[in-house]
């Protein structure tokens, strides 16, 4: 008798401190983002009858798919401990060169090479100037994002080049068992993101040159390497980025990268609970940011919240958000 | 044999020293030489004179950021808390009928307000710097957006008349700029405040070992931030004539353009305001003017500015890297006699 | 001779788990230097922060010219003339030497520093000190020596009685040394008592006329210098240790050089170091605190550039020279710092352990095989006696014996053919300290080579077989294994003599 009550005692104790070491660990805020979606998606199930609506759902995923595809290459770099400001306006510029050959006559195939080559060149002169040059990451992407969206304003005159090519369009946008395939690039894409930055040697080095440079080069890291790389993939999503939003928006422009976009990722990110000091978060997370931000800009249009309230919004998110994550790291 | 190459290689680090040392004095001198020869109405007191007024929004604003960038930090909500104040100012002038007078002071508290909540994010919360404005210049660009439903609003005929007040030939928004740089140049270099600024910049941990209180000085240089956007936005205001969404829209990049150009150092610790980030001002106005009287492409200016910063930083970056030569200072030898 | 100036009576202080002082007196007179000396940790620090304000004592009282004094802030110290002259330099680069020594209170006149004041204090100070800069030198393009010239002047502009010196010379040349010696002479006949730290016995001899020895946190000895040897001090700070704690040694029998260094040179920092490592051997890296034996250790796996020199390193083949960059590969090291140079404090006690060895845990696919992760992490564990609650465990939980076992867990994983243990026991209790010295001799025994370097030298003796002696950048002395600590001790002490 005895011993089964000391037992079941000991049971609700163990219980009870798996239970707040569940909730003080840092799992807890990296379920957090999830715990604050569902709650949105509950408020938006009961005020917006139509938000539910399958149509409006693949809409915003779908717009929620550009954005988790540069929150991706922006997680990569936020985990080693940088940032990249120049991803939209990078993004920005391979659509507009990869639009204006395909406008020219060229292959659909060239055109999507050459928008992922702009945006890896990009990212390797960023990664080197970072790594190698020891130079400050937020401001070598925001002179990168000043050159290349100033490189999109020159050559287009800020009128943006039409995209006509039914090919391009299907090859990017068709469906697949309903499922348009911009989501599904985004899906597969996050998928291999967090097998690679959980399971490869680059991606354990990754987190080991976030958490603690100087550890992880007396640990015999290539810590310049990994830090060069993450720029060069930024660069790389930001390509692929540009190929899917050209299609869809039928068109490349300067505007395609403009400021806001820069916050929207990195709200994505924060809120998906990647750190901004470097060593925590993952792709999957940010995929997760990303929905919810787009969630949250396409509910407040429905709910017909002005574009100006929403910004205010997403910065309290952003510093709110910021501001748990240096308490976790406190 | 040796010691001519080593001459050599001494004289080539002397230029290189030289160069990044004074690097954009001579690109200053390059370009205005380049310009004077080859756009003619380029060198004329006429010029130089709009081309002051254009810049001295920009002198105030960069004044600001320069004392948050000294102590090695970074405030890029200067643009939108230009934007927000200006709208807020004629918003009340106009539809509420305040008097400029008073409405100059709202603007004033608002803008110190703004730079005070950024200061104790950063100071209370251990918030990154960036991310921390970065968060506020949304905020504060949404909450300007929301009041002017991002509409252009006139200002009133004798406010706006204001903006081409001149004493003789030169624009008042000039002197009203230069006696800023002036008072902020003399803060930075001549008070105990600008002084720990510069101390904290060196490193924070020093600082507080030597007993500065360092979260009350950043604190304040952020307020103090706030104060010179919001003076800079007026001027442009007063310029411009109307508060339009336009109004401090990229500006932040633009002031830390000219704080890398004007020798500031980002990673905190070195730079003047006085000749350091004027130098700054001047160097991106001048090429700004020059492109437009050689008639280049107005759309390649943003290129233009980008391709700048790069440079700029790039030479920081050498500069902050930059072997400093030590020495011991020992009495002079006694001269041997015979 | 009259009273004391300062006297510390019964100054007790206890730290969570260790008692730092046990009833220390000290006492010092004016116009005298007063040396304290004492092995790392015998409470010196803790004694003089005490008097500098920055520690409370527990019992204990302080008396300064017969008068019971508090001192209970920095502050308090400084209106009781005390001054502390720290080793770790506060010095602001970009800003000028008058700056910096005015920095916590510039002279102000309406709200405007008074330049001028500023400026004449400042030189009356430096003329004091006989320095030849100005006072709007910018510190950046001062030598360290003028450097501790200026933390000096700052301590003297509150016209101080007493001046605490920490350390004062470990980083300054001979010359910068002997005007540093002058000052205090020119101080000693001013009438202020100073305090003087240091580990280098020279020193002492040369600049003070009384010694108080510490040891684990109590007063041992002392009196005046004139009727002290080096001898009875080494013997005061090591105490009575009639047999070595040597744990059985190999014979020093030739064996296959695996590590050979020549001519490794870093200005200003190390010079000229030349050794080599036997396989199966632990070799002693021996020195005083600042002699450069870290940055030797550092130099050679390429965690700090070199300026010329060669590394070889035995893989099998016989002796190549290797790139400082490539060395990581076959020498593991455990740096002294483990919390910000060693550990990934929020990763998992598996991932720490595995992060050098990641390339051997690839799969067919190159992904990391976590199932043999697992396996050699458990089995690292078990063999290091890892106390963990599992492999997921974030490190910076653990205590410091079990840490520096991961790190040393890390490299066992990796299994490299050479060792570098940098204070591979700094920190830990005395159960750790023996666990971690008995991994060390069971890679050697495996075969493997294994450079020490530690601050205590019942460690060194306990361990090594054969010792490189260094002093402030160079390797001086070479010494057998079969050294008595009187021997070590004063090749350091002396190797400093003979400067």
């Amino acid at each position: 008798m005895t011993t089964v009550q000391g037992s079941s005692v000991d049971n609700a104790g163990s219980l009870l401190t798996r239970l707040r070491q569940f909730v003080t660990a840092h799992r807890f805020f990296d379920i957090l983002p999830i715990l604050i979606l569902v709650v949105v998606l509950v408020v938006l199930a009961l005020f917006i009858p139509n938000f539910f609506n399958s149509r409006n759902i693949v809409n915003v995923f779908v717009q929620a798919s550009t954005l988790g595809l540069m929150a991706i290459g922006m997680t990569v770099v936020m985990i080693s401990g940088g940032i990249d400001l120049s991803i939209p306006s990078v993004m920005a510029l391979s659509a507009i060169f990869g639009a204006m050959h395909l406008r020219d006559g060229g292959s659909i195939f060239v055109s999507c090479l050459i928008m992922l080559t702009v945006g890896i060149i990009a990212g390797s002169i960023n990664g080197f100037a970072v790594a190698y040059l020891k130079m400050i990451p937020f401001v070598v992407t925001l002179a990168m994002m000043t050159i290349a969206s100033g490189a999109a304003i020159w050559v287009t005159n800020s009128v943006s080049v039409p995209v006509f090519d039914e090919v391009f369009f299907d090859l990017i946008l068709a469906r697949i068992a309903d499922i348009p395939r911009p989501i599904i690039i985004m899906v597969i894409m996050a998928l291999i993101a967090t097998l690679v930055v959980r399971r490869t040697l680059f991606g354990r080095w990754l987190y080991a040159v976030g958490v603690n440079v100087r550890a992880a080069r007396a640990s015999g890291v290539p810590t310049n390497l990994v830090i060069f790389l993450t720029y060069v993939i930024s660069g790389a999503f930001a390509g692929l980025t540009a190929i899917i939003l050209s299609a869809r928006l039928g068109s490349a422009s300067a505007n395609m990268g403009n400021d806001g976009v820069v916050l929207d990722i990195v709200s994505s990110a924060v809120v998906g609970g990647v750190s901004i000091y470097g060593g925590i978060g993952s792709p999957l997370g940010a995929v997760m940011g990303a929905i919810f931000i787009t969630v949250i800009s396409n509910s407040m249009n429905m709910m017909q919240i002005s574009f100006f309230t929403g910004l205010i919004i997403k910065g309290v998110v952003i510093i709110a958000f910021v501001a748990f994550d240096s308490l976790r790291k406190q | 044999m040796v010691q001519g190459t080593q001459i050599n290689r001494f004289n080539l680090t002397t230029l290189r020293d030289f160069l990044l040392r004074q690097g954009f004095n001579v690109v200053l001198v390059v370009v205005v030489v380049f310009y004077a020869l080859t756009a003619p109405r380029f060198f004329t007191v006429a010029n130089f004179i709009s081309l002051l007024h254009a810049a001295a929004p920009m002198m105030v604003i960069a004044s600001g950021l320069a004392l948050v960038v000294m102590t090695g930090k970074l405030d890029i909500s200067v643009g939108s808390t230009a934007f927000l104040t200006t709208s807020v100012g004629t918003i009340l002038m106009v539809r509420n009928g305040v008097d400029p007078i008073t409405t100059l002071v709202i603007l004033l508290a608002i803008g110190a307000l703004i730079g005070a909540v950024n200061g104790l994010i950063i100071v209370v919360l251990k918030i990154s710097p960036l991310i921390a404005t970065l968060g506020t210049m949304i905020i504060v660009r949404g909450i300007g957006l929301e009041i002017t439903k991002s509409t252009t609003i006139s200002l009133p005929e004798e406010v706006r008349r204001l903006g081409n007040a001149s004493i003789g030939p030169i624009f008042v928004d000039i002197l009203i700029a230069l006696a800023i740089m002036v008072i902020i140049h003399l803060v930075h270099t001549r008070t105990s405040f600008g002084r720990w600024l510069i101390a904290l910049g060196n490193d924070q941990d020093t600082a507080a070992r030597l007993g500065i209180r360092v979260n009350t000085v950043s604190f304040m240089s952020f307020v103090l931030s706030g104060l010179l956007a919001t003076i800079g936005g007026v001027l442009t205001l007063v310029q411009v004539g109307a508060a339009s969404p336009s109004i401090g829209s990229g500006l932040e990049f633009t002031a830390v353009s000219v704080i890398v150009i004007g020798g500031i150092s980002l990673f905190g610790g070195e730079g003047s305001i006085l000749p350091g980030a004027l130098r700054g001002v001047l160097i991106l106005e001048i090429i700004r003017n020059g492109l437009n009287f050689l008639g280049a492409d107005p759309y390649a200016y943003r290129f233009v500015n980008g391709a700048i910063i790069f440079i700029a930083m790039y030479a920081d970056s050498l500069r902050a890297r930059l072997p400093v030569t030590t020495r011991t200072f020992e009495a002079p030898d006694t001269p041997k006699s015979g | 001779m009259g009273n004391p100036y300062l006297e510390m009576r019964g100054v007790s202080k206890r730290f969570p788990g260790v008692q730092a002082l046990t009833s220390v007196s000290f006492e010092a007179y004016a116009g005298e230097a007063v040396a304290l000396i004492g092995a790392n940790g015998a409470g010196k620090s803790t004694l003089m922060n005490v008097l500098g304000g920055n520690l409370q004592s527990d019992e204990g009282e302080i008396l300064i010219g017969g008068q019971a004094v508090s001192i209970n802030s920095p502050l308090a110290a400084t209106a009781n003339g005390i001054a502390f002259v720290h080793q770790e330099m506060a010095m602001l680069p970009t800003m000028t030497v008058a700056e910096n020594i005015h920095i916590s209170s510039f002279p102000t006149r309406a709200g405007i520093i008074d330049r001028k004041a500023m400026e004449a204090s400042t030189a009356e100070v430096l003329t004091r000190l006989g320095c030849h800069f100005t006072p709007d030198t910018r510190i950046q393009v001062l030598s360290t020596g003028d450097r501790q010239m200026v933390e000096i002047a700052r301590a003297l502009l509150s016209k101080p009685s007493i001046i605490i010196f920490d350390e004062p010379t470990s980083s300054l040349t001979s010359r910068e040394k002997a005007r540093l010696f002058d000052v205090i002479r020119t101080l000693k006949t001013e009438g202020v008592t100073i305090i003087y730290i240091t580990h280098f016995l020279d020193e002492i001899f040369n600049i003070c006329e009384r010694a108080t020895v510490l040891r684990g946190g109590s007063t041992v000895g002392g009196g005046l210098l004139s009727e002290l040897t080096t001898a009875d001090i080494v013997h005061m700070m090591i105490g009575d240790v009639g047999l070595d704690t040597r744990s059985a040694k190999h014979s020093t029998q030739q064996r296959e050089v695996v590590l050979k260094v020549t001519g490794l040179n870093r200005r200003g920092v190390i010079k000229d170091i030349s050794f080599s490592l036997h396989k199966g051997e632990v070799l002693g890296l021996w020195g005083l605190l600042g002699s450069g034996r870290t940055e030797v250790a550092r130099a050679i796996i390429g965690l700090d550039p070199i300026d010329d020199g060669q590394i070889e390193i035995n893989t099998g083949s016989g002796l190549h020279p290797i790139r400082p960059r490539e060395a990581q590969r076959w020498i593991g090291m455990v740096t002294e710092d483990r919390r910000n140079e060693g550990l990934l404090l929020p990763m998992s006690v598996k991932q720490n352990m595995s992060i050098a060895n990641l390339r051997g845990l690839l799969s067919r696919w190159k992904l990391i095989d976590n199932r043999r992760e697992t396996e050699l992490a458990t089995h690292f564990v078990n063999r290091l006696n890892i106390i963990i609650s599992s492999l997921g465990q974030p490190v910076k939980t653990l205590s410091g014996g079990n840490q520096q076992k991961v790190v040393v867990g890390r490299w066992l994983e990796l299994n490299p053919p050479i060792f570098i243990m940098d204070e591979p026991t700094r920190g830990l209790d005395v159960g750790a300290k023996a666990e971690i010295r008995r991994i060390i001799f069971e890679l050697a025994e495996g075969g493997a080579a294994v450079l020490v370097i530690s601050s205590e030298i019942e460690e060194m003796m306990a361990l090594g077989e054969r010792y490189l002696v260094m002093n402030r950048g160079q390797i001086v002395n070479e010494l057998p294994g079969t050294s008595t600590k009187n021997e070590l001790m004063g090749a350091a002490a002396g190797a400093a003599q003979m400067e």
